[in-house]
């Protein structure tokens, strides 16, 4: 058995570099199509990160009665915030509301100075852990006595569900599209590899070699290809990283993205998963059609 | 390990109870001889619907010399083929050593293989491995061990001739000297039985009866030896077991005979 393994690799290894051409052919490839599915990864990740810093921004405002003391305020601050569905509460006064609107209108001043009273109630911002959840929130406020009354956000929930289903949708379909490209140009790559030392493959048959003498150098030689090339496009990558990094922050500015560590370390596993695996499947397939029928 | 043909439990096999091929010219040999190779009623048609052999009956003892004759296109390769299993018949029997090879298990297959040596008229080297590399080959792939694959290389390396020429490639080698190394790496396994298709199709006269000694050599040794070819010079001359296909028929089996028919 140890033998036979050390067998196979050795005929692997040397199968790799005695067909250098199509070595660096099948690992080229393996290399730009990891490149090209690691990329798609990354942008799949950002766009993620968008959707959930956008889920995030979503809030429920209540308006709250004139009447409302600061204890009221207070303790329906607190209810809230014991709520699972609340990730965040924020409160803005009615001399808060008066100066941002003066901010943002300074035309309309007169027309607010003229009037008697400050016009602007008071509000509380809730920011949901799901948006989706907006409906037991919103329920709960309508039936607090100091509540005006609370902004219906349904319309703009399920707007937004929309788009993100569609972006996620579309992700998912793009990656798996182009996860099949690849899948499909580098296990015929692998083949034409495999066709090339056909003859070998003949000679092997005929002197009496069995399906696992013939076939495991091949799938060592797969897998050897899909090491290299995902080695080769975690370098790459990593040495991409920064420039990445920092056109992902300069595109998605309000964002707080880090392509953190873990992130990096999921990506490189999954190039190597993947490489590894096409190389095999990509041999694997080729040989088959060699071994006796 | 071989089935001697009077333990053959197949009926089939009994349809022709003497051996009809022991001849009468040939130096006494022991009587009840082996049946290494038996092909029994076999029809072969290809996929393409192209019928290659019909209804080919054919019982090669231990030890014969077979020339296999007949125009381009008559069958000889599909017989050999069968043979070594590479393809299996449509119709009737092929027997090796008393094992039925359409019902062998595809496992079974490569042990079957090493006990045939087949060379082909286009040599079939590696271009990138010396010659002792090239005879080694036939080990490597098979499991056995490195220490025993040197001795083994040189024996037959010895039995060609070609010890001289061990480490060279072979495009270094004339046509005669890789059809010698493709037959050292036939006979690396010690087959019992040797099949040559059309072996001096590519090669000039001088070197074709080299190589015709080279099997006549082989087969005094104890090996069966089946040989597939036009050469009509080499098989008049030898006049050894004779059998003729013609469209997929076999039109004649005559021991010690010419290439044609001499009535
Ligand atoms: N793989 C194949 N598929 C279809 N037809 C074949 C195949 N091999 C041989 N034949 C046909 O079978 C017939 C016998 O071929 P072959 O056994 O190669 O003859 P020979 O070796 O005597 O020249 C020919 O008509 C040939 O065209
Ligand atoms: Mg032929």
């Amino acid at each position: 058995m140890l033998g036979f393994i050390a067998f196979s690799v050795r005929r692997a290894w040397h199968g790799f570099w005695h067909n250098g051409l199509m070595s660096l052919a099948a690992t080229a490839t393996m290399i730009l199509m990891l490149v090209l599915l690691s990329g798609l990864i990354i942008l799949r990740t950002g766009l993620e990160a968008t959707i959930s810093y956008v889920q995030s921004e979503v809030q429920v405002v209540a308006y709250l009665k004139d009447s409302a003391t600061p204890q009221d305020v207070a303790a329906l601050e607190t209810s809230l915030q014991a709520m699972p569905e609340v990730s965040s509460v924020g409160y803005l006064s009615k001399e808060k509301a008066y100066q941002d609107f003066l901010a943002r209108h300074p035309d309309e001043a007169d027309v607010i100075n003229s009037l008697p009273t400050n016009p602007l109630p008071a509000s509380l911002q809730i920011n949901l852990a799901d948006p989706n959840n907006y409906a037991s929130v919103a329920t709960y406020l309508n039936k607090q006595p100091t509540v005006d009354h609370v902004v219906n956000i349904k319309q703009t929930v399920d707007q937004l569900n929309t788009v993100i289903n569609v972006l996620q949708t579309g992700g998912t379909v793009l990656l798996v599209v182009v996860g099949l490209i690849v899948l499909f140009i580098v296990v015929n790559t692998i083949r034409l590899a495999v066709v090339a030392r056909a003859d070998e493959i003949e000679i092997m048959r005929l002197v009496g070699a069995s399906d696992a003498f013939i076939r495991w150098p091949f799938i060592f030689e797969g897998a050897l290809v899909g090491l290299l090339g995902a080695g080769v496009t975690i370098v790459l990558l990593f040495l991409g990283q920064g420039p990445i990094t920092s056109f992902l922050s300069d595109y998605f500015k309000v964002l707080p993205i880090e392509a953190g560590a873990t992130v990096g370390r999921d990506i490189a596993l999954t190039v190597l998963g993947t490489g590894v695996g096409i190389g095999i499947l990509g041999s694997y397939l080729s040989v088959r059609s060699y071994l006796i029928r | 390990m071989v089935s001697p043909e009077t333990s053959d439990s197949k009926p089939s096999q009994n349809r022709r109870p003497d051996a009809p091929d022991a001849p009468d010219s040939e130096p006494p040999k022991p009587v009840p001889t082996r049946i290494v190779l038996a092909m029994q009623g076999v029809t072969k048609s290809y996929p393409n619907g192209r019928v290659a052999l019909r209804g080919v009956d054919l019982m090669v003892p231990e030890g014969d010399f077979v020339f296999l004759v007949g125009p381009s296109g008559a069958g000889k390769s599909t017989v050999i083929k069968l043979l070594i299993r590479d393809e299996l018949p449509t119709k009737g029997l092929v027997l090796l050593d008393g094992r039925d090879l359409g019902r062998l298990k595809r496992r079974d297959v490569p042990k079957v293989r090493r006990r045939i040596g087949v060379v082909f008229q286009d040599f079939k080297l590696l271009p990138n491995k010396t010659v002792r590399d090239n005879v080694g080959f036939a080990l490597e792939v098979t499991g056995a061990r490195a220490k025993d694959i040197a001795p083994a290389v040189d024996r037959v390396l010895r039995v060609v001739g070609l010890t001289g020429q061990a480490d060279q490639l072979p495009g270094q080698l004339s046509g005669g000297e890789q059809q010698r190394t493709a037959i050292a790496r036939a006979l690396v396994h010690n087959p019992r039985l040797f099949i040559a298709d059309e072996p001096t199709g590519n090669l000039d006269p001088v070197i074709s009866w080299e190589i015709i000694q080279l099997l006549l050599r082989i087969n005094e040794l104890g090996v069966t030896v089946l040989m597939a070819t036009h050469n009509a010079e080499v098989v008049t001359a030898v006049r050894k077991r004779v059998v003729a296909l013609e469209n997929g028929r076999i039109v004649r089996d005559e021991v010690g005979a010419a290439y044609h028919r001499e009535d």
